[in-house]
C-alpha cells in the first residue's frame, strides 16, 4: 500500500522516453495515456512501428451499452463520457493503425440489454464495449462467446463472471477492477486507518440485489480473516429506497466499528443525508466501495461530520502524481467540459479503460502483423496486455480480467470544487486485492490465514 | 439482534413516519377507487410529478423566506413556509387531475375495468414521458429543507436522537388525516361525494352532477398525490422512475384496508410502515415480502379488507 495526499504532484513518476516506450510507442497509445503533449513537442510516435499500410479506411462500428437515463445513469453516463473521450482520442491520431476511425454508437442498458447487445451483432459491431450491470453482464458474456466478437466490459463487476458464467473466455475481457478487487481494497482500507485490534464489530448496508450481496459476502469474508470482528448488522435497501432510517437506527443501536456500504449513485446521497440527520457517524465509521460515485451528487452539508472512507476502483483523478506531467488533471480538465461530468469518477475510467484496452491491443497486433487483426487475434494479443490510461498502468491479466492499482481516501466536500473529493489517499497495488489468476476468489480469501 | 428500548422507539416512530407517507399516497388512490371505480395505475407518477415539482417550489419559497431564523418567530415562519411550498405543489396538482379526468377516463367509465386499466397504464407511461420531457434523465433534489429543519431541536429536548423532518412528516401526516376526515364527515361536498359512492342514480336523481364529482375526486386524488410527493421528497431525491415503489405498496395499504376505505387506508398504511420497520430490524431480508405477507393473511381471514368499503363512513 501506497499513501499519496492529493495535492502532492511531485511525487516520483517515469521520464516522457520511458512513458513513451512503455505506452507502445503508437501515437494512438501515447494519446490514451494522455501523453499527446509531448508528441507535439517533436518526440517521434512510431517507435513501435506502427503503419496503416494494407489497412482500409473504413470506419470501425463499435457498440457501448451502458446506462444513459434513470438512476443508475450516474454511472452509465460516466462510462460513456470516458468512452467518448478516448474514442475522440484514437480519432484524432487518424483512427486506429492511423487509418480506421472509430463510430461509436451508444445504446441505453435497459431492461432489453441482451437484445440491445444483439442487436450491435447484427449490425456487424466489431467490437462492444459495457456494460454496467453485473446482471447484464453474465447475460451477455455467453453471447460474446458464441458470437466471437471481442467484448471489453466496462463494469459488471461481479465476482462469478469469470468463475462460473464463462469460466474459459476467448472474446470476454473485463477492463474494470471487480468485486473482489474493490471489496478487499476497503477491507484493507479499514484495517489501515482504524487497526485491526479495533475492529470488532462489522455491520454492512448494501443494495438489495446481487451485487450489493456479493459485495457484503466478500467484505465479510476478507475483514474476518484481517480481524476477528463479529457481523451485527446486514440491510439490503432495495435500489432507488427513499427511506434508510430503519437501516441506520440498527446501526446505531448496534454501534459497530466499521459500516461497509457499496451503495452508489443517488443512494449514497440519500443514505448519507439521513444517516448525518440521525447522528449515525458519532457511532460508526463507513468504508464503501462506490460511495465516491456519488461525487458530483451529494451536498457539502450531508458531509460535514462525516466519517466515509470510500474507494474509487482504479481511477482516481490527479493520480498516479507525475511530476510537471499530469495525464490525470489532463483527463478530469477534459472530462469536466463534457456534458453531465461534474467530476470522472470510476465509471468514467471504466468506459475509458475499456476502449484503451481493446484500441492499443488492435494497435499491438497491426505491430506485429503488419495488418489488421482478426477478431481471435485481437483476443490474444488482449491476454497479458499491458497498457497505460492517465490512471496509471493497467494489465489485462491472462484470466480476461483487467488489474490496476485501486484507490481508497476520506471522503470530503471540497467548495473549490462544487463536489466530493477523497483526501488522504492511499493506493493498493492488484497484488493485494486480487487472486491470482486461475484462483477463485473465495479460495483465495481462505488461503489468507494460512 | 438485541434491540434497546430506545432503539426500539426510534424504529416504530421510522416505521409510523413512512407510514404517513404511505397514506398520503394511498389516501389519493383509495378514494378514486372508491368513487370512480377506478384503479388508477398512473397515481405513482402522479406523486413522482409532485415531487418534481415540489423541488422547483421549495427553492423558490425558501429562496424568498431564507433559512430558519433564530428564536420560535424564525422558525415557525419557515415550517410555514414549507407547508405552503407543499399545498401549491399538491395545487398544481389540481388541473393536472382535472385535465386527465375530463380528457381521458370520462370516455371510459361506462367499459369494462380491463379498459381502465390499459387507460390509466397508458397514462403512466406518458406521464413517465412527461417527466422526461420537462425534468430531463436525471435525479434532482432539493438541499434548502430536510437540512433545514433538522436544524430545529425537538426530540433532543427529551433526550432522543430522532431528525426533526420526521417528526415533522408525522405532525403533517396527522393533520392531513384529520382534515381529510373532516372534509370527508362534516363538508357538503364531502358528504355530496360520499353519497354519490353509495347511490350514484340516486345521487343524480336529488340533482348532484356526478360528471362534476368524478373530476373532483380525481382532482382531489391528483391534490393528495401531490401533497406526498412534496412531503416524501427532501430527504430523497426526485427521479424517474419513484412512482412505482409507492404504488405498489399503496396497493397493498389498500387491499389490507379494504377497497376504497380512507379508515382502511390509514390503519393499513401505518400497519404496513411499523410492521415494514419491525422487519427491517429483526429480519432485514423480510422487508419486501413483510408488507405483502400481511397482505395475504388478511385476504384469507378478512377477504374484503380490515374496514371494507367505501360507504356510509369514510
Amino acid at each position: 500500500m501506497d499513501s499519496t495526499a492529493t495535492s502532492d504532484h511531485d511525487a516520483g513518476g517515469i521520464g516522457r522516453r520511458q512513458l513513451l516506450s512503455a505506452v507502445g510507442g503508437s501515437a494512438v497509445a501515447a494519446a490514451l495515456a494522455g501523453c499527446s503533449t509531448l508528441l507535439s513537442d517533436g518526440e517521434s510516435a512510431d517507435q513501435g512501428g506502427q503503419s496503416g499500410d494494407g489497412i482500409s479506411d473504413e470506419p470501425i462500428q463499435a457498440g457501448l451499452l451502458t446506462f444513459t437515463r434513470g438512476a443508475p445513469g450516474v454511472l452509465g453516463i460516466q462510462a460513456q463520457r470516458g468512452a467518448e473521450l478516448a474514442v475522440q482520442r484514437i480519432n484524432e491520431q487518424g483512427g486506429i493503425g492511423g487509418q480506421r476511425e472509430i463510430e461509436l454508437d451508444v445504446v441505453n442498458e435497459g431492461s432489453n440489454a441482451l437484445d440491445s447487445y444483439n442487436q450491435f451483432i447484427e449490425e456487424g459491431k466489431e467490437v462492444t464495449f459495457g456494460p454496467i450491470s453485473s446482471g447484464t453482464h453474465s447475460q451477455i458474456a455467453p453471447e460474446v462467446e458464441k458470437n466471437e466478437v471481442i467484448n471489453v466490459g466496462t463494469d459488471g463487476t461481479v465476482t462469478t463472471l469469470y468463475e462460473e458464467t464463462v469460466p474459459d473466455p476467448t472474446y470476454s475481457f473485463r477492463f474494470q477492477n471487480y468485486d473482489i478487487m474493490e471489496v478487499v481494497t476497503m477491507a484493507r482500507e479499514a484495517v489501515e486507518r482504524i487497526g485491526a485490534d479495533n475492529i470488532s464489530t462489522v455491520a454492512g448496508v448494501n443494495p438489495g440485489y446481487s451485487f450489493g450481496e456479493d459485495e457484503m459476502q466478500v467484505f465479510t469474508q476478507a475483514i474476518q480473516q484481517l480481524t476477528d470482528a463479529e457481523i451485527v448488522y446486514e440491510g439490503f435497501p432495495e435500489l432507488g429506497a427513499s427511506d434508510m432510517s430503519n437501516h441506520i437506527t440498527s446501526i446505531n443501536n448496534e454501534e459497530p466499528d466499521v459500516t461497509f456500504s457499496s451503495l452508489w449513485g443517488g443512494d449514497v446521497t440519500t443514505f448519507v443525508r439521513q444517516a448525518n440527520a440521525n447522528n449515525m457517524f458519532e457511532n460508526t465509521t463507513v468504508f464503501g466501495t462506490t460511495l465516491y460515485s456519488a461525487a458530483g451528487d451529494v451536498p457539502g452539508d450531508a458531509l460535514a461530520g462525516t466519517d466515509i472512507y470510500s474507494g474509487s476502483r482504479n481511477y482516481y483523478w490527479g493520480l498516479p502524481a507525475l511530476g510537471n506531467w499530469q495525464p490525470g488533471r489532463e483527463l478530469f480538465d477534459a472530462a469536466t467540459q463534457q456534458e453531465g461530468v461534474t467530476v470522472p469518477t470510476a465509471h468514467y475510467m471504466s468506459g475509458y479503460g475499456a476502449v484503451t484496452a481493446w484500441a492499443t491491443a488492435v494497435e499491438k497486433a497491426i505491430d506485429l502483423l503488419g495488418t489488421y487483426p482478426s477478431q481471435e487475434q485481437i483476443a490474444q494479443v488482449l491476454e497479458g496486455h499491458g497498457f497505460f490510461t492517465p490512471a496509471g498502468y493497467h494489465n489485462m491479466a491472462e484470466d480476461h480480467q483487467g488489474a490496476s492499482n485501486s484507490f481508497a481516501g476520506q471522503m470530503v466536500y471540497d467548495d473549490d470544487l462544487g463536489a466530493a473529493r477523497l483526501d488522504d489517499v492511499n493506493t493498493y497495488a492488484a497484488t493485494e486485492t486480487a487472486p491470482p489468476p486461475g484462483v477463485t476468489g473465495s479460495d483465495w480469501l481462505e488461503s489468507w490465514s494460512a | 439482534m438485541a434491540v434497546t428500548p430506545t432503539a426500539a422507539l426510534v424504529q416504530t416512530l421510522n416505521g409510523i413516519q413512512f407510514g404517513f407517507i404511505l397514506f398520503m399516497i394511498a389516501s389519493g388512490l383509495t378514494v378514486i377507487l372508491g368513487i370512480l371505480d377506478v384503479l388508477n395505475l398512473a397515481h405513482g407518477e402522479l406523486f413522482s410529478i409532485g415531487a418534481y415539482t415540489a423541488i422547483g417550489v421549495f427553492g423558490f419559497i425558501i429562496g424568498v423566506v431564507g433559512p430558519p431564523g433564530g428564536g420560535i418567530v424564525g422558525t415557525a415562519v419557515f415550517l410555514f413556509a414549507v407547508i405552503a411550498a407543499v399545498l401549491i405543489t399538491a395545487a398544481i396538482l389540481l388541473p393536472v387531475g382535472t385535465v386527465l379526468e375530463a380528457v381521458f377516463l370520462r370516455q371510459i367509465y361506462d367499459r369494462d375495468q380491463v379498459y381502465q386499466l390499459v387507460l390509466t397504464f397508458a397514462l403512466l407511461l406518458i406521464l413517465l414521458d412527461v417527466k422526461k420531457f420537462i425534468w430531463g434523465d436525471s435525479s434532482l433534489r432539493t438541499d434548502a429543507v430536510y437540512s433545514a429543519i433538522n436544524t430545529i431541536p425537538t426530540s433532543e429536548l427529551v433526550g432522543l436522537n430522532y431528525p426533526t423532518y420526521n417528526v415533522f412528516v408525522i405532525l403533517v401526516g396527522m393533520a392531513s388525516v384529520v382534515g381529510l376526515f373532516w372534509f370527508f364527515e362534516r363538508t357538503k361536498t364531502g358528504r355530496i361525494i360520499r353519497a354519490t359512492a353509495i347511490d350514484r342514480e340516486m345521487a343524480t336523481a336529488i340533482g348532484v352532477s356526478t360528471d362534476r364529482v368524478f373530476t373532483l375526486v380525481f382532482a382531489l386524488g391528483a391534490f393528495l398525490a401531490g401533497f406526498a410527493g412534496a412531503m416524501a421528497v427532501p430527504p430523497t431525491a426526485a427521479t424517474l422512475e419513484m412512482g412505482t415503489n409507492p404504488l405498489v405498496l399503496s396497493f397493498v395499504v389498500i387491499v389490507i384496508g379494504g377497497l376504497g376505505s380512507l379508515r382502511g387506508a390509514f390503519v393499513g398504511a401505518l400497519l404496513v410502515g411499523v410492521i415494514r420497520s419491525w422487519m427491517i430490524t429483526l429480519y432485514p431480508p423480510g422487508e419486501i415480502a413483510a408488507p405483502f405477507a400481511i397482505m395475504a393473511l388478511i385476504l384469507l381471514v378478512k377477504p374484503e379488507g380490515l374496514f371494507g368499503t367505501w360507504g356510509e363512513t369514510a
